[in-house]
Formats: structure tokens, sequence, C-alpha cells
């Protein structure tokens, strides 16, 4: 594996060979082998379709996964502290103190029963033992900072008396409530319409900004990922198969699949016209082949795809794509220039 | 269509995938609490049908000096009742009695009320409203008031107390195939069926029915344990079977008095009725979770 | 444009959403919707959720009766001029949930086959036709035939159920969100397959979707609505070049960029779309809009033409000639 190098000498995340399991016959390889950096500050978009593991490595990085149920490998460290150790207080201090998470539905994020307000400063009386009428009135800050109008009068609503873009920015002021270092995000703008969906992404890059929290950004929308990230890693079926800044991948994609994702989203296309898609269904994850797992579907597949390892094809500030057909186009390319 | 016969497969060589049921059996065979309960559930059925082979004597012949004798005794392995009667086979016996009281009003009430809530569901509107109200009614009586208080117009007997039992019955499998149909007419499978232009018949016969009677059917078996327990309270009151035919119910009716002098004796129907009564509801549990289909 | 196969006339649905009296409340789900099908074109609509684009599918394809207003396919009249079943195998409908528009006690073949014997065809013509269908939108009958919904993936099951609409050889299919659930790669694959068979038939589409780039990418013409109105309809390259209605604009806008370099700088509309219970009097768009001026919080606008078949609600399109 080539983790990422960053552009900080103490990353704010460090990811190694992280792998996730989960038991069942025959037992689901649902992240495989992932390594990554993140730097302070910085966002990286991790690009994946349905079932590509790109949840369940979010959900690691906060040990919100059943533990009977899974096997995690590898290291995690966010903000040098070793994740997969943790333990009880210290357990609960990382998730939504160092770390935090806005999910895709609200609705299901926060609770009915409680006023928006309540939900905010209950964690911040939590997490950093504020008195009441200090957590009211971070409670109150919080709001204003995601720019909620008349944000006093909205501190006593409840979840269902606001509306969908409304109850997005409830969640995001309730995810940054005890200023973490990291915001994890899962596919936080899918459910909202287009005209909701890019305010959100706006005042999440502002805030990320203001705030300089490390963000990762996991969607299924090439657009929102070009939107907010810095750096983009694409993933397939459990594993990292590309990554670099996000100019680099959408400019210059080298895995196959990253190239037929950008055809599936008409990067280039011209209306009217057959989409260069890429044919078949991603492997089952109880059930991936041996050596690239997008091989099955590749149209550049040959026999060295199905050997183990992959090898892997590096372009520099932490550009790498794990493909056959790359890494030695590059090594020709390579020795014609020599000759 | 271009596209002649000789090009297609021919229709015998169609991979036939595992069936909807047998994907049920598969799953209901791994729930091992469900399994014996359904094992136990056979086992009495059986013992129902083949009463007179298996019971040791006859449940009608009497014995003045047997009268309450002990579990154990010699000939009488289970004791005798306050009349010197066997008890092993009267229990053998009234395993016929109870369990068609148990069973047949949920089968009838099973039929009428899944026609009317499959109706008032598939309907909605108007008709929806009115036959719900109507139910709701009678819903609102509790069902051991409702089942006395027909029983105690019509009177004594069998088939009177079988009528009480399946009016009571009728109202909640109405109400669940209501809602269970309502839920699947929403379903955009629904829509394409009333897109391609099927009758309203042809819609419910092919598309409604297959996706609602299971549900409806497995409520109705949680209910047999209940009409059981029904019958037996009716004829505990004098209302149902009458003496001297073998009913659990009736049973624990007569021993009352012996509670002092055979408690365990006295128990033993009550045991019958405790023991069909679990083993449908977790049979009916287990086949709730056999059948529920994840995507 | 020549002559029609489908036309909407002013149509009007209204749900009631609870209270009774003067505290009744209504739904204004479509509201004076009409609107022309040429054969063979594809209509895209778009427009957020509440906008009435589901509504006005399901109104195309008579699943719902409209309040006033009506539906007429070759110039005929649905209902007193052509009988409804015979309607029904003329248009269909793909939904959006592959899932839930298949019965799950039914295999895929008997699926595909219900359309054809619901109009008379013997069992084993209808299961022959299902299998030459299947085969047709790339799923093995032998392989895919006898099994049943669960046990497909979205892709396919979405595959099947377009299947199942081409089994009535139907002119007009109507797709509401059709691939919207699909992941990209495999949506892709989808589209694929519905512009193959709309050369190969010659279909006419009305597809429904939230998602511009593909609305853009398999439309002729694309209308635009908004809480239950249209806002504009036009030709697509037209539409997406230059829009005459503010809220088209504004869609366009917040659309993501694809490009590192041009990233969204601000969005081009606050807040959510208004609740479709009580939409905003005059323009149902003035709320938001950044252009409202005078007679927009107070007159309706009417339909202005603003280019070659374009045309466009919007009170700033005064000077153009009014359509009728």
């Amino acid at each position: 594996m080539t983790p990422l190098p960053s552009q900080s000498d103490t990353p704010l995340v460090r990811v190694h060979d992280l792998s996730v399991r989960f038991a069942g016959t025959p037992p689901v390889h649902a992240v495989n082998n992932v390594s990554f950096d993140l730097a302070p500050g910085e966002v990286l978009g991790i690009l994946g379709e349905s079932g590509s593991g790109k949840s369940v490595t979010l959900k690691t990085l906060l040990r919100l996964l059943p533990e009977r149920k899974t096997r995690i490998t590898g290291t995690i460290e966010v903000d040098g502290q070793d994740v997969l150790s943790l333990q009880g207080r210290a357990l609960a201090d990382h998730r939504g103190g160092v770390a935090s998470m806005i999910f895709q539905d609200p609705s299901l994020a926060l609770d009915p029963v409680y006023t928006i307000g309540q939900q905010i400063a209950e964690t911040v009386i939590r997490h950093e033992g504020a008195s009441k009428t200090d957590a009211m009135a971070r409670a109150l800050e919080m709001l204003e900072l995601v720019r909620i109008p008349s944000a006093r009068r909205r501190l006593d609503n409840y979840p269902h008396e606001m509306s969908g873009g409304m109850r997005q920015r409830a969640m995001i002021a309730l995810a940054l409530a005890c200023r973490p270092k990291l915001l994890l995000a899962d596919e936080p703008t899918t459910a909202l319409d287009a005209t909701v969906q890019i305010q959100i992404l706006l005042l999440l890059r502002d805030l990320q900004q203001e705030l300089g929290m490390g963000v990762i950004f996991v969607t299924h929308d090439i657009g929102v990922a070009v939107e907010v990230s810095d750096r983009l890693a694409v993933m397939y079926a459990g594993s990292f198969v590309e990554t670099g800044s996000v100019r680099d991948v959408i400019r210059d994609a080298r895995h196959p699949y990253s190239k037929g994702l950008l055809a599936a989203n008409l990067v280039g296309a011209v209306p009217g016209t057959r989409l260069d898609a890429v044919p078949g269904a991603p492997p089952a994850l109880s059930a991936l082949p041996e050596g690239c797992s997008f091989a099955p579907r590749c149209a550049h597949a040959e026999a060295a795809c199905s050997a183990s390892p992959i090898p892997v094809w590096t372009g520099g500030d932490g550009r790498w794509a794990r493909c056959v057909q790359a890494s030695r186009a590059e090594a020709m390319a390579g020795a014609g220039g020599r000759s | 269509m271009a596209v002649t016969a000789e090009t297609i497969a021919p229709l015998a060589t169609i991979e036939k995938s595992q069936g909807y049921w047998r994907s049920v059996w598969t799953r209901f065979l791994r729930d091992k609490v469900a399994v014996c309960a359904g094992l136990v559930a056979a086992g009495l059925v059986l013992m129902a049908i083949f009463t007179p082979w298996i019971a040791p004597a006859d449940p009608l012949q009497g014995s003045m000096i047997k009268r309450l004798s002990p579990i154990g005794t010699e000939g009488y392995p289970l004791g005798a009742d306050e009349l010197g009667r066997d008890m092993l086979s009267r229990l053998i016996y009234g395993a016929r009695l109870s369990l068609f009281m148990g069973v047949v009003p949920v089968l009838i009430a099973f039929a009428i009320g899944s026609t009317i809530g499959i109706a008032a569901g598939y309907l909605g509107g108007w008709v929806n409203t009115i036959t719900m109200r109507v139910l709701d009614v009678l819903y609102a009586f509790p069902s051991v008031l409702l089942a006395i208080a027909i029983s105690g117009a019509l009177g004594a007997g069998i088939l009177n107390g079988l009528l009480s039992l399946t009016v009571v019955f009728i109202p909640p499998i109405a109400r669940v195939a209501e809602s269970v149909t309502t839920s699947v007419r929403k379903l955009e499978y629904i829509e394409a069926a009333q897109a391609s232009g099927a009758s309203s018949l042809q819609i419910v016969r092919d598309h409604v029915l297959g996706n609602v009677l299971g549900p409806i059917f497995v409520y109705s078996t949680s209910l047999i344990s209940v009409s059981m327990i029904l019958a037996a309270g009716l004829s505990f009151l004098g209302l149902g079977v009458s003496p001297p035919n073998a009913e659990w119910g009736l049973m624990l009716n007569t021993l009352r008095n012996a509670i002092y002098v055979q408690p365990w004796l006295a128990a033993l129907p009550g045991v019958m009725i405790f023991l069909t009564s679990i083993s449908f509801n977790m049979l009916s549990d287990g086949l709730r979770s056999a059948m529920d289909v994840k995507q | 444009m020549s002559a029609p196969i489908l036309s909407a006339h002013n149509l009007v649905k209204h749900f009631n959403a609870g209270g009774f009296g003067a505290a009744r409340k209504v739904v204004r789900a479509v509201d004076d919707v009409s609107f022309e099908l040429a054969p063979g074109e594809t209509l895209g609509v778009v427009g957020e959720s509440g906008c009435g684009k589901s509504t006005t599918a399901r109104l195309l394809v008579q699943l719902l009766t409209p309040d006033s207003g009506s539906v007429r396919f070759d110039g005929k009249v649905v209902g007193p001029e052509l009988p409804l079943k015979a309607f029904r195998s003329k248009v269909q409908m793909v939904f959006q949930d592959s899932f839930a528009s298949l019965n799950p006690r039914m295999t895929m073949i008997d699926a595909v086959a219900f359309g054809p014997m619901v109009h008379g065809a013997s069992r084993g013509e209808a299961t022959r036709k299902a299998q030459d269908l299947l085969d047709r939108v790339g799923l093995d009958p032998a392989r895919f035939g006898g099994r049943y919904a669960h046990e497909l993936s979205g892709g396919q099951r979405q595959r099947v159920n377009i299947a199942r609409a081409l089994a009535f050889d139907p002119q007009v299919i109507v797709l509401d969100e059709a691939v919207s659930a699909l992941d990209k790669s495999v949506e892709a694959q989808v589209l694929n397959l519905l512009m193959d068979l709309r050369r190969e038939r010659g279909l006419t589409y009305v597809f429904i979707s939230h998602d511009l780039n593909v609305v853009r990418h398999i439309s002729d013409r694309v209308m635009v609505m908004y809480l239950g109105e249209v806002a504009e309809i036009g030709p697509a390259e037209s539409l997406y070049s230059a829009p005459r209605h503010p809220y088209t604009e504004a869609l366009l806008a917040a659309m993501p960029s694809l490009d590192p370099d041009r990233r969204t700088l601000e969005a081009p509309l606050a807040g959510d779309p208004p609740n479709p219970i009580d939409p905003p009097p005059g323009c149902r768009f003035h709320t938001r809009c950044a252009h409202a001026f005078g007679p927009c919080s107070t007159q309706v606008p009417v339909s202005y033409k603003v280019g070659k078949s374009h045309v466009a609600a919007c009170h700033l399109n005064t000077s153009k000639e009014q359509v009728a």
C-alpha cells in the first residue's frame, strides 16, 4: 500500500492498512487494505457507488460499527490517538469531541422529542461540562454559524417543524457544537433538492475554511465531490483504486473505473449519443475476485489483472492508481523518454 | 417481434429459482424454537386425530371407587377424575374438542375477515371507512365479554360456542387484512398492474392475494390459542361444551372442587391448554419471521 | 411540430391535506398544466420535490383522474373518445423504485407476461414475448426468467420493469425517475438501453428526473415545473444555454460544477422550495426570485413565446408574443 503523503508533517488522520470484515457465511469484505492520511484543514472526498465500502470506512473512524459482528484490522490514528483501542470515556470523547459525523437523513439523526436547542446544549454539556446557560448560548451561536435565519426562535423548534434544508443545517450545527477537528460527512446532501444541496455544500465549504477542520466527505456524486474536496479517493469494492488532487483525478483519470464514472456522469458527452458505460455490476463483497476487483468489468483486463498484488502507478504529490495498465503505460512512457 | 421461436430458450430450460415458500421453509427450519413448537403442535393434532387408538381407556367409563385417584395409580397413569374416569384418556380425547374449538372458529373468521378486510383495503374511500367503523364497534367490546354475551344469548352447545367465537375473531382479522392490503395497494407494482389495464378482480387475484394472505394467516394462527382459551372459558361457565364430553376447559371446571384434595390432578387440563396455546403462538411467531422477505 | 401523439390539456389535480370547511388544506399538486408530445421525441421534465412532476406523470398515464382537464392520445380524448383499456397498451410507465414496482411473489417472466395476458394473449404467447423482451433488455431469460425480484440487482430489476412496459408494444413510455435510484455506472447502461430502444421502436418518452445532466443528455425538449405549474418549456439546447425563466436559470446554476477550477461561488437561491399547500399568489416563484418586480406578486404570468417552440411563464418576457 502506498499511503498518501500529505501537505503537513503531522497528519490529523492516519489510516494504515485498514480492513473491515463482517461476520457471516461467507464473511463480507467491506473494506480492504485502505490507507490514507488527512492533513489538518484538508478535505478528502471519497467517491464510490453503493456497497463500495465508503460509508463503512467513515463509520470505522468513529467506531460506530457493531463490535460483535465486525473484525477490524490495521490502524487508525486521529489527532495522535489510536482510535481502535479507545474504550469507555475516551471513546465517548472521541465521538463528537474530536471527530463528529453528519448523515444523509437528518430526520433520523436528530431526536424528534427534543428541540434543536436542547440537543445542541446537551452535547456541549456532556463534552465540555458547560453550564446550562452557557450551553444554550453556544447552541444559539452554532445556529447562527450555520446561517439559520431567526436563530433564536429556531432554538425552540422540534426537528419536524423545520424544512429539509433547515434540518440539515441544524444537524451540522449539532456536529460542530464541540468544535471537532475532524468532520465526517456521509452523503449529507443526497436527499436534498438541487437548489438546497448547493446551499449546504457552500455552507460546509465555508465552515471548513472558517474553522480549519479536516473533512472526509463521502459521496456517490462526482459533482458534489468536486465542489467540496481538495483531494479525491475513488473507492471500488472496498478498496481505494485511485487518489490524487481533485483536479488531477477529474482531468486525467488513470483507473478504468474512474474513467467509467466520469463517462457515466456525462463529462464531455454529446447529448443523445450512447454513453461509454462500464458493463456489469460490482462484485459481491463476500466473493471478491483475486487481483483487481474491477477486472471482470474492465474492457482492458488481461491475465495479469487477476494476480495479486496489482502494481500501483504513482504520479507524485499523493497521486496514484492501482491498475496494471496504468502502471505499464507509465513505465513505457518512461522508457521511451530515456532512449 | 423479429426474434423467432428458435432463437430463444424453450420454456422448459428456464432456471426455476427457489420459490418464495421454499425459502420460507428453509428459514423456518433454521429457527429451532419454532420447529420445536411446530412438532409439539403437530403431535397434538395427530393425537386428536388418532384418539381411539392412543387412549388406553374409555373416557366416559367411570368408577366410583377410583374417584380422584392420584397420578401414578395402577391402571390410571395420570389418575382419575371426580367420577373415576381415566384422566389420561380424557385428556387425549379432550384434545379433539379443544383443538376443534381453537382452530375452526379461527379458520371461518379468517375466511370471512380477510374477505371483508381485503375488499375494504383495496377499494378504500367510503367503503373502507364505513366497513371499518362498523367493525370497530364490535372490536370495542372485550373479546371475552362478547363471546359470553353471544353464547349466553344463543344458549349452550358446541355449535353456538363456535358461532360466538367466530364473530369475536372476525373484526381483528379484518382489521389486519385491511391494513396489510392498504399498504400493499400503495406499492408501485399495483400501480403498474392498474396501468396495464387489468380489472380490479384480476389485480386482487394476481397481485394482492399472494402478498397479503400470508401475513393475515400468520396473525390468525396467533388467535388459535386465544380461541382455545375462550372456548375453555365458555365451557367453564357452562356455555360451550357440556358434560359429559371431554374438553379441557370443561374438565378444569368440574375438577375445580378437587383442587384442595388433588391439586396436581386438577391442574392437568390447564397444563394441556397452556402447552397447546404456547406451541401455537411460538409456531406463528416463527412463521412470521420466516415470511419476512428481505430485499 | 407534427400532430402530437400525446397531449395534456389544462390538467389540474388538487389533493386534500386534511381539515374541513374553511380550515381545509389543499395541496395544489398540478395546476393548469398543458403540453404536447410529438411522435418519437423525448420530453424531459425537471423540478424539485413538490413541483408536481410525479403527479403529472400519473395523470398522463391515467393512474390519477384529473380534477379538470384532459389527456388526448392521437387527438382523441382518453375516456370519452378512446377507451381506457386501449389507451393503457399505448402509454406505459416505469417507476423509480425498481423493487416496489415488481410483485415479490412473481417470477420475472410472469411479471412481464402479465400485461399481454391482460390484453388477451394466451399464456404461451405472453411467455414467449416476455422471454424475447427480457433478452432484449439484456437479461438472459433462461437465467433470470424464473427469478424473483429480491434475487436481482437494482439495475436488473429496472431492466425487467422496462421489459414489462415494452410488453404492451406501447408508443409512449413515461419514465418517472426511472434511473435515479441506480448507481452511476449502472445508470449509464440503462440510459444506453433506453436510447437504443427509442431508436429501434420509435418510442416517445416522457423522462422525469431531478438530474439535469441526464435530462439534457436524453431529451429533445425539456419542461421545467415549479409548484405545480410549468415555468418554462423548450428545446433542450436553447433552454440550457439561454433559460428564459429565472427558476430555470437558478436550477442550472445550482448544478454542482464538474470543473475544479470553476466551483460554484454562490448559491442561486436561498431557502427550501415553499409548500405546495399554500402557494404564493401571483407568480409562484416570486418569493425566491432575484428579479421579482411589481406585477410578480399579484399577477399570474401568462406564457410568452421566447424562441422557436420555447415558452416561458415569466413577467420578464412581456415584450414577447403571448401564447394562447
